[in-house]
């Protein structure tokens, strides 16, 4: 079931209705809550609901055993560590199979075919369930916490269900803790005031993102010069880079801002996933902007354990490189990720190095100036990055990026709007905070006929500016 | 606010903007074959329509040039094509159209278009057919569109009023990766996709389509290509039965060739493959992520195969012609001689 739609929309008053009803009553309303992820995660494939109950059933046996093999104290043993490590083998086991087997399998066969032995590939062709990368990513982080000893009290088997699969966050994230999800569970919210204006504004400005901008970067431009880049020429294909990284932000941050507000409708506060990331100056803050959850979570059960920043530099370096390299494996098993991942942790590298070694030199240009150019690097090497992310090989995106030197081609597709919209997209990220903070606060004092018309007009406008149907929101497939 | 107050906010905001949007929530309605939701779509619609509450999302979606066009309207066009035929073409056009060699010189006109799998198709055709020297193509694609939904995209009327005046001796076309969807038969009732009164009616719009293309001198080939099978994971339907429809319609129409793609992206037991070796014996992707669009390795690959039809019914030995080995399909594949109704495992 996809946000923007009308089940969607049928589903979610169903669902609000009963979830206020419910509150007061703990285990009724986690039961009802459970059971409407279910059937929202259902409604594209029945069978998937087996895998989800699969990982909950497992994930939460595991979380309870770790827990009882620590210590009184919580502190670890033996037993603790061998378990969490199964659990951890159990989940990356799962997330293996569906995810990369196939791409295992057929990089061996690509290169016993190169070395002159023939072999008939044994591809699967598996279909990946939706979401699984989060809902996996968000029960390792579990197991792992109650084996830190960090999360001292494990959930019932229907609090861990209504954690792993809480419709709101269950298909694309953000990827939610226990400790931030659990507590809220048990915290009766006061169904006088629901924070609706900022929630709405949330599901508005999520659909706009993802329906119009979104969409529209996709047809008119990013889709054609990605599928065929030799027929454009350099101003279409520098259009089409850039367009995509504004579509892949539209659509990502798009679909998290509808989460959250959903959530947020329900009396449950995800955290953000999203901090105007295109204004970054470094590519450090781009990682504290961009998918947030997702960063933490790396750096909390990846960069640390193996290291992070205690051992010598280069041992730093090496686990700043890893963890990207293995952050780009997440998004899909080509090996385009792996060279978007491998740009990333090579530019974090880059920059610590640069910034030790310039600690104290002055450039003696305008902090102003600096910054622009700091802004413009960082701007472009994500970018750049992107068109490895977004294309189907890694021959494709040099393809696309040898045409931005070529000396012809066609810019079809390039449009005054369409430059317009990308500068305006990135413009956007500058205006401070205290702005649409400022808008639901207003939006909040008028009155319920005005937000009513507010409301339906904004349902009209996107329905209108948008296309004929919705794509499915890029990260899915993650 | 209080959730009470939220309630009816969202539930008359979804209302009036359901009733604003009737005639759009309708269309997809239509096109997704909703059952009862149809009905339901249908009621609103026809609520809206009386009370002319549509007017407001009708002027939006006018200022903005979409959905303008509601009915398909063939045999009013097909009428007069005939009009302007001219008299000798009748006997001529029972034999297959002989087209004179291109040059360089005189290059022959190509016309390439469809859904957007013909956009990375067509764009490697457009390129492709260029660098031989002895084509002039144009590439007209529009995502999203095909035969079922002429209120969206009106095929056979931009066929008529904007591609065949410019007389392109050659056309290959492509439709049917979004055509399995429900569609309003003549009789305004919706039909079920795949159904076979869904088939009937296809049919019927794929000949009289077919009938646009034939030329009044007989001087004018379509290359009519089936779509390419449909990867793991995507929600396409009936390609292979909307390929034995087009097959056969080619049958008794010499202007139009049929052009098998599915040998050419599927493995031996014509189960799609998305890697596929080329000539030169090398794997390469020949589709995009999503299992449906054409690499641009695979628009190359459909490109060379489709010359190579071409040059068994034009004398194409004025161009350059002869593909790298690195592009073209493996000469062992060929189109099969006849499309089945349905493939084994086929929905």
């Amino acid at each position: 079931m996809l946000f923007p739609t009308v089940d969607f929309a049928v589903f979610f008053l169903v669902v609000f209705t009963g979830s206020w009803l419910l509150r007061p009553h703990k285990i009724a309303w986690r039961w009802f809550i459970l059971a409407s992820s279910f059937v929202f995660y259902g409604w594209w494939d029945w069978n998937y609901l087996v895998l989800l109950s699969l990982s909950i059933g497992i994930n939460w046996f595991l979380g309870l055993a770790i827990f009882r093999s620590l210590t009184p104290k919580g502190e670890r043993t033996n037993a603790s560590r061998w378990l969490v490590r199964i659990a951890v083998v159990v989940n990356l086991g799962i997330l293996g199979y569906f995810k990369y087997f196939d791409f295992f399998v057929s990089t061996i066969a690509d290169k016993m075919r190169s070395i002159g032995i023939s072999v008939d590939a044994p591809i699967l062709n598996i279909i990946l369930p939706i979401g699984i990368s989060f809902f996996i990513f968000q029960a390792i982080s579990y197991v792992i916490d109650i084996g830190r000893g960090q999360w001292r009290k494990p959930l019932t088997i229907l609090d861990f269900a209504v954690y792993l699969s809480f419709f709101a966050h269950l298909v694309a994230g953000p990827i939610v803790r226990a400790s931030e999800f659990a507590p809220q569970l048990d915290v009766l919210p006061d169904p006088r005031y629901v924070r609706s204006a900022e929630a709405f504004m949330l599901i508005f400005r999520g659909m706009f993102k993802k329906v119009v901008i979104s969409s529209f970067l996709a047809i008119q431009i990013v889709d054609p010069v990605f599928a065929n880049p030799n027929a454009y020429g350099p101003l279409a294909v520098l259009l089409a880079i850039y367009a995509y990284a504004i579509q892949i932000y539209a659509d990502f941050s798009g679909y998290t801002d509808i989460a959250i507000g959903v959530a947020l409708l329900l009396g449950i506060r995800f955290p953000q996933n999203f901090d105007s990331p295109y204004i970054a100056l470094s590519l450090q803050d781009f990682w504290s902007r961009w998918h947030m959850t997702l960063s933490r979570w790396l750096r909390d059960y990846l960069y640390i354990p193996l290291g992070g920043n205690r051992g010598s530099k280069a041992m730093t370096y090496r686990n700043l490189f890893l963890v990207m390299i293995i952050g780009g494996l997440w998004h899909g098993a080509n090996w385009t990720f792996v060279v978007w991942g491998a740009i990333h942790g090579s530019y974090l590298v880059a920059e610590r190095i640069v910034k030790e070694k310039w600690k104290g030199h002055e450039l003696g240009l305008p902090p102003l100036v600096v910054k622009a150019m700091q802004w413009f690097l960082v701007f472009n090497v994500v970018c750049l990055a992107w068109v490895f992310f977004r294309a189907t090989s890694v021959d494709e995106a040099f393809t696309l990026l040898g045409r931005l030197f070529a000396s012809s081609g066609s810019s079809t597709g390039v449009s005054l709007l369409l430059i317009l919209v990308i500068v305006g997209s990135v413009a956007s990220q500058f205006v401070p905070q205290r702005f649409p903070q400022k808008a639901e606060v207003w939006f909040a004092t008028w009155a319920p006929a005005l937000q009513i018309a507010a409301l339906a007009g904004g349902l009209v406008l996107v329905d209108a500016l948008g296309p004929e149907g919705i794509a499915p929101f890029i990260y899915f497939q993650f | 606010m209080p959730a009470g107050l939220i309630i009816v906010v969202m539930v008359l905001a979804l209302c009036v903007a359901g009733l604003f949007d009737a005639d759009s929530t309708l269309r997809k309605s239509n096109a997704k074959g909703d059952g009862w939701r149809n009905e339901i779509a249908k009621t609103v619609a026809s609520v809206t329509d009386t009370l002319h509450i549509n007017f407001l999302r009708n002027s939006i979606d006018s200022a903005l040039g979409k959905n303008q066009g509601t009915k398909i309207d063939v045999e009013e066009l097909l009428r007069r094509q005939a009009e302007a035929e001219i008299a000798a073409s009748a006997e001529a056009a029972k034999k297959a159209p002989e087209l004179p060699a291109p040059t360089p010189a005189t290059p022959m006109k190509i016309w390439v278009g469809g859904d957007s799998i013909t956009q990375t198709f067509g764009v490697s055709f457009q390129r492709i057919t260029q660098s031989t020297g002895i084509f002039t193509p144009t590439l007209d694609y529009h995502v999203s569109t095909g035969l079922s939904r002429p209120d969206y995209y009106n095929w056979p009327e931009h066929l008529v009023k904007d591609v065949l005046p410019a007389n392109p001796s050659i056309l290959v076309i492509m439709f049917g990766a979004n055509d399995g969807q429900n569609m309003i038969g003549a009789n305004g009732k919706v039909l079920e996709r795949t159904s076979e009164p869904w088939m009937t009616e296809y049919r019927r719009r794929v000949a009289a389509t077919m009938d646009l293309l034939k030329s009044p001198d007989n001087q004018r080939i379509t290359i009519w290509c089936g779509p390419p099978p449909m990867g793991p994971g995507t929600k396409t339907r009936g390609m292979d039965q909307m390929s034995y429809i087009y097959w056969s319609e080619a049958q008794s129409r010499p202007w139009i060739q049929y052009f098998d793609t599915w040998p050419f992206f599927s493995d031996s037991n014509f189960v799609f493959a998305a890697s596929l070796p080329n000539a030169d014996g090398v794997v390469r992707g020949m589709r995009q992520k999503d299992n449906i669009h054409f690499s641009t390795v695979g628009g190359d690959r459909l490109s060379w195969a489709v010359i190579d039809r071409i040059g068994k019914l034009v004398d194409l030995s004025a161009g350059k012609v002869t593909p790298p080995a690195g592009q073209a399909p493996p000469a062992s594949l060929v189109e099969r001689t006849e499309i089945p109704p349905s493939m084994p495992g086929a929905e």
